[in-house]
């Protein structure tokens, strides 16, 4: 098992290297390297200054590897519209993406596993076929017209919540959170609810097909015949059964809901990074999108490693002391 | 002194209401069981047997459903039509069940100790010790070693045997009135099930447990039940006592079931139930002119031959295994140094249990694999080429699969199916492709306009009379048959048999015949040889071996398979 | 016993499920609209002289310059917007299903590569192709864009790239699972070309699975292009998508005028929604582990 973990943190660091590479080379070929560090419109002079103090008239592998030096210092240069270090603008702004995500993830799973599994149990009851109906469309609905549905109906038809923007924040450690405030929370609902729709509609649609399977299969008949009430039956039996499949999708679809929250940000005016990286594709501010895609990749890298451990920890059949 | 029985059904009858019609999978079904007595259930598939077992502990879904008017009474009480809460309090303590797989009945991420514990809960509250005392002695009662250690282990660290008896414990957790046994011992092996069979008249005896064991397998209830009841498209259509059953049936179903065993039938001898055909087969197509046989005493020569199964594993597992974090991965010896001889038109048994290596071989001959050291030839002629990646280089050895679901590809009509091979050798033209399909489907048994069907839309039995075709059709010399019978019924066994004797008769076939089923092996082949973990233990003529076995295991073996009485 | 082939028989169990049938048919109409859409169309929306500023932003119904009546109102430039939704409707289903088919070929060809090539390559490929699968497809489609420019042939390149994956893994897993099968060792040991297995035998009876995967990818790549266009990212405002439209749009809901995206969006949805649903009931009808 421990050369499984082992075999496990190499793959990723080696992922790790091979997506530096990969951001380095594609930002790099697309124009001129220089592009990365100072904007366009700098003066001759301190443009050779720079080149000189970057290094850019070296070699291209020398300078990958000056890149990767920097990277690792955390220093990914200064922001062209904003002028700041890169590394402190997503810092700042990071808290707030990641409430959003958190929020959105965790109201996910909670609503929608047990959702999903009560589809999944009483499959032809209306309450499952409604389920049902609202996971196609939170599926399929793409989430910006979501977003726009409920700014329309609850921000301006009904005004109850407001439409954009963060609310109050308290500092713990620091670092500013708005979830602790009333105010905070009526800024992060919606929003929140918009990024866990798709999220919602996933997880339902899964614990629904899991249990549907599960319940077919011997070992829930077995359990029947041995005088296992249902509600035992699907909480010792069916849960520990979805489970793997259930952590493997929450944790890959993790990554894709920091990323879904670019759209999310963007409408809710929330002020993350993934406002951040819609505004810098647009002004074409690169040290930001290189930062950003590393931070991402490794986010993303993180992830899959702890879903392979949350393996390890669930399935018996992976640890040691195998099959007979 | 007359005693009430314990479980009384009367007239039962559970349908599956599709839209396409209603399946009557139990049709009116009426016995009655006393305390301690053990019945058995016989029956082909489709006979009803399992679903009468589910419909009398009431686990039948939607959309069956046990139909008004059936009556099933435990101890004077009806069951149908019982509240579900009820039937539930009935269920494990007063009736229990064991299934067929035991690897599909335990859940794989629960120890079984808690498997048990939550059996033991559903019907009493016990502390965690006490649930802990009464899992072990469940666990020692089904006779497995160690069960202090054992209740901590995951259901894949047991053998199938032991996750059966783990089954079974559970089973009795609530010393249950009735236990009813749905196949348990089909899928285990022959020594294995012999173990179970008598560790259960054990246990019955002790308990006073009635038992209604469901089975295709005759001789197996014939060892265990006091009376027996055969059953046939949902109904039962004899019963009595065991041993007046199968000594003297009444209906001509059971006489149908009985001859058509081939431990009833003299070896060699077609068994009753025909072929299902007289055709002929077609004509050897003459390719160039057939060279003379060089060696037919040594037609086929298996040497030193030997396939070891490992599992390579990545880069980064490499490095870590030298790095000490991670054990090299257990590899499987499946075959260890096989030499066999077959003379030409000869037909040999590879008989063994499961990991025996049996299959392995079958498939190295075949060349389905390269082994890793040794050689196959076919009348002087290599089956594989030489070589870093070996291939096969002859079309003169074919195969003829377990599976008849897996072994034809659902989208290729069948005769699509039996033409493809040898239209791509060769042997025959596009243009009387169609002809050729119509022969053999006629030789083997089925209409020759079924050309274009497809493989759902025929039996089993049909399906493996199909991939006999196709393995014929390339002109084999030598046909590798791998358990081609162990999936069928009993009555459709017995005409498969047949076509194979037939065939090889007319063919002039020498067959490799691989099989679990001691008694099919004794009827259909010449020579045999007993194989256990990748070695020949006791080769020889058939009626030698089996008459004076010399090895031990050959005799444990021999004495493990349940026979029937008056056979 | 039916007399059918694969094909009918697949069809017939299709037709039990109205809700399918229905969907299906849904798709079948907008499919038929999209390519029709220059003859059906009231209006030519690319046509500048059909655009008069003072026709904008009218609401359903209104009457407009030369007597059309613009039954879904007009959008911000004076375009007819049920012509625009047309229109719209063509490019989200091109982008969609050529995107899609891109995907498929690249997919199903590495997927089934890997398979067949075994041991280290395919260990390699599938490795590659699971990280690639935990990478959020928005953001490989907003990079890819953001660097390859505005276009459609960039879009659908883009839209290709972040959902190739998906059919190669479910190929991969497709074709692993029916190499294991007996039918293929039994046509292998004939023996016959390999080649010839995988075209012939393995392909067929991976489709199925592939099937499903190659619907649900098109309603996923119609969403993103949606997307991407609302964030501005995606095709050029020239050829306006739904998703365009609706971002066009999105700036006069808060002030009542809500029909210049809430049409175009509820033509996006019922699309996506119906090929979903058509995608869900062949889900079911080939998963075996649901036949009881």
């Amino acid at each position: 098992m421990l050369g499984h973990i082992a075999s496990r943190l190499a793959q990723a660091i080696v992922v790790m290297l091979v997506m530096s590479v990969l951001v380095f080379v594609g930002v790099y070929a697309i124009g001129n390297p220089i592009d990365v560090l100072i904007g366009p419109d700098v003066s001759q002079e301190l443009r050779l200054q720079t080149i000189a103090h970057y290094g850019l008239d070296r070699p291209l592998w020398e300078q990958y590897l000056t890149f990767l030096g920097r990277v690792l210092h955390g220093d990914f240069g200064r922001s062209f519209v904003f002028g700041m270090p890169v590394m402190d603008l997503i810092l700042s702004r990071l808290p707030a993406t990641l409430e959003l995500t958190l929020a959105a993830v965790c109201g996910a799973a909670l609503i929608g596993v047990p959702a999903g599994i009560y589809a999944g149990y009483r499959p032809d009851s209306v309450a499952s076929k409604l389920i049902m109906t609202v996971s196609i469309l939170g599926f399929s609905v793409p989430t910006f017209w979501i977003g726009l549905v409920l700014i329309m109906a609850f921000a301006v038809e009904l005004q109850w919540l407001p439409a954009g923007g963060r609310g109050e924040t308290v500092s713990i450690f620091g670092v500013a959170w708005s979830f602790l405030t009333l105010n905070g929370l009526s800024h992060l609902l919606l929003p929140a609810l918009n990024l866990a729709f798709f999220k919602l509609a996933l997880m339902t649609r899964l614990a629904r097909a899991g249990t549907r399977e599960t319940m077919l299969s011997d070992t829930v008949k077995f359990a029947r015949a041995a005088g296992l009430s249902e509600w035992t039956v699907l909480r010792r039996h069916v849960l520990r059964l979805i489970a793997i499949p259930l952590v493997t999708v929450f944790g890959l679809e993790f990554g894709s809901t920091l990323a879904f929250a670019v759209v999310t940000e963007t409408i809710f005016s929330w002020p993350g990074i993934g406002k951040l990286i819609i505004d810098s594709i647009q002004s074409l501010d690169r040290p930001v999108m290189v930062a950003y895609l590393m931070l991402v990749a490794f986010v993303f890298i993180t992830i899959n490693f702890l879903v392979d451990l949350a393996y390890v920890g669930l399935d018996p059949r992976l640890r040691k002391g195998g099959a007979r | 002194m007359s005693e009430a029985p314990l479980l009384e059904v009367t007239n039962l009858a559970t349908h599956f209401h599709a839209r396409a019609g209603v399946v009557k999978a139990v049709d009116g079904v009426s016995f009655a069981l006393k305390r301690g007595e053990v019945m058995g259930l016989v029956g082909e598939s489709g006979s009803g047997k399992s679903i009468t077992g589910f419909s009398i502990i009431g686990l039948i879904d939607p959309p069956g459903r046990v139909e008004p008017g059936s009556s099933v009474k435990l101890e004077e009480r009806e069951l149908v039509g019982l509240a579900p809460s009820d039937l539930r309090k009935i269920r494990g303590k007063q009736i229990s069940m064991v299934f067929q797989d035991p690897m599909m009945t335990l859940n794989p991420m629960l120890t079984i100790g808690t498997q048990i514990r939550l059996a033991l809960e559903a019907h009493e509250t016990v502390s965690g010790t006490e649930a802990r005392r009464r899992s072990v002695a469940a666990l020692a009662q089904v006779r497995i070693p160690d069960p202090d250690a054992k209740v901590d282990f995951y259901p894949h660290q047991f053998s199938g045997g032991m996750r059966q008896r783990v089954a079974i414990a559970i089973a009795l957790l609530h010393r249950p009135k009735l236990i009813i046994c749905d196949e348990p011992t089909t899928a285990l092996d022959v020594s294995v099930q012999a173990e179970i069979l008598a560790e259960m008249k054990e246990l019955v005896a002790e308990l006073g447990t009635a038992l209604i064991w469901i089975s295709h397998d005759l001789a197996v209830v014939a060892e265990l039940a006091d009376h027996v009841c055969v059953m046939r498209h949902g109904k039962i259509v004899e019963a009595g006592p065991t041993l007046q059953v199968l000594t003297h049936p009444q209906h001509p179903y059971t006489q149908a079931l009985l001859d058509a065993l081939p431990s009833r039938s003299e070896p060699g001898k077609l068994l009753a139930g025909g072929v299902g055909s007289d055709v002929a087969p077609p004509p050897r197509v003459a390719k160039q002119a057939p060279a003379p046989v060089a060696d037919a005493a040594h037609y086929v020569r298996i040497e030193h031959v030997a396939k070891r199964f490992a599992q390579t594993p990545g880069l980064f597992r490499k490095l870590a295994q030298k790095a000490g974090l991670s054990k090299a991965p257990v590899a499987v010896q499946a075959v260890d140094d096989i030499t066999l001889v077959l003379k030409r038109g000869e037909a040999l048994g590879l008989v063994g249990e499961s990991g025996s290596g049996k299959s392995t071989l079958g498939r190295v001959a075949a060349g389905i694999y390269a082994p890793d050291s040794g050689s196959v030839r076919i009348d002087g002629a290599p089956v594989m080429s030489a070589g870093e990646q070996p291939y096969k280089v002859t079309t003169r050895v074919q195969t003829i699969f377990q599976d008849p679901f897996a072994s034809l590809n659902p989208r290729m009509t069948v005769g699509d199916s039996i033409a493809e091979g040898p239209l791509t050798h060769g042997l025959i033209e596009r243009a009387q492709a169609k002809t050729y399909v119509r022969q053999w489907l006629a030789a083997v048994g089925l209409n020759p306009d079924f050309a274009d069907r497809y493989p759902h839309q025929f039996s089993g039995g049909q399906r493996q009379r199909v991939a006999i075709a196709r393995a014929l059709a390339m002109q084999p010399d030598v046909v590798v048959c791998d358990e081609p019978v162990a999936s069928l019924d009993v009555s459709i066994q017995a005409q498969i048999i047949n076509l194979l004797i037939r065939l090889r008769q007319e063919l002039d076939l020498t067959l490799i015949f691989i099989s679990h089923d001691l008694s099919v092996v004794r009827h259909l082949c010449d020579r045999v040889a007993i194989m256990y973990r990748g070695r020949i233990v006791e080769s020889g003529p058939a009626g030698e071996v089996y008459d004076r076995p010399q090895h031990d295991y050959t005799k444990r073996l021999l004495a493990a398979v349940p026979v029937l009485p008056g056979g | 016993m039916t007399d059918a082939s694969p094909a009918a028989r697949f069809w017939a169990e299709f037709r039990e499920s109205r809700t399918a049938v229905v969907a299906l048919a849904v798709v079948v109409v907008m499919i038929g609209i999209a390519l029709l859409a220059p003859l059906v169309a009231p209006q030519d929306p690319y046509d500048l002289a059909n655009l008069s500023l003072s026709d904008a932003r009218r609401p359903p119904g209104f009457v407009g310059e030369g007597g059309y009546t613009h039954w879904l109102g007009t959008d911000a430039q004076g375009r007819d917007l049920l012509s625009a939704i047309l229109y719209g409707l063509r490019i989200s289903l091109q982008m969609g299903l050529i995107a899609g088919a891109f995907a498929f070929i690249l997919g199903v060809s590495l997927g089934i590569g890997a398979a067949y090539a075994g041991g280290r390559r395919e260990a390699f490929i599938m490795r590659v192709i699971d990280l690639q699968l935990a990478f959020p497809a928005i953001l490989l489609a907003l990079v890819l864009s953001a660097l390859l420019g505005q276009g459609k042939m960039q879009l659908i390149a883009a839209l290709a790239a972040a959902q190739y994956a998906y059919f190669a893994r479910t190929a991969h897993g497709a074709a692993s699972a029916e190499r294991g099968k007996d039918y293929v060792e039994a046509v292998l040991s004939t023996p016959l070309p390999a080649w010839r297995v995988v075209l012939r035998h393995i392909f067929p009876n991976c489709l199925p699975p592939l099937i499903v995967v190659a619907t649900v990818q098109v309603a996923n790549a119609i969403a993103l292009e949606a997307t991407l266009s609302f964030l501005g990212v995606g095709l050029p405002v020239t050829e306006p998508s739904l998703g365009m439209l609706i971002a066009n749009g999105f700036q006069y809901m808060l002030s009542g005028r809500y029909w210049i995206s809430i049409y175009p969006g509820i033509a996006l949805i019922v699309l996506i929604v119906a090929i979903n649903l058509v995608g869900d009931r062949i889900r079911d009808q080939v998963n075996p582990r649901l036949k009881r």
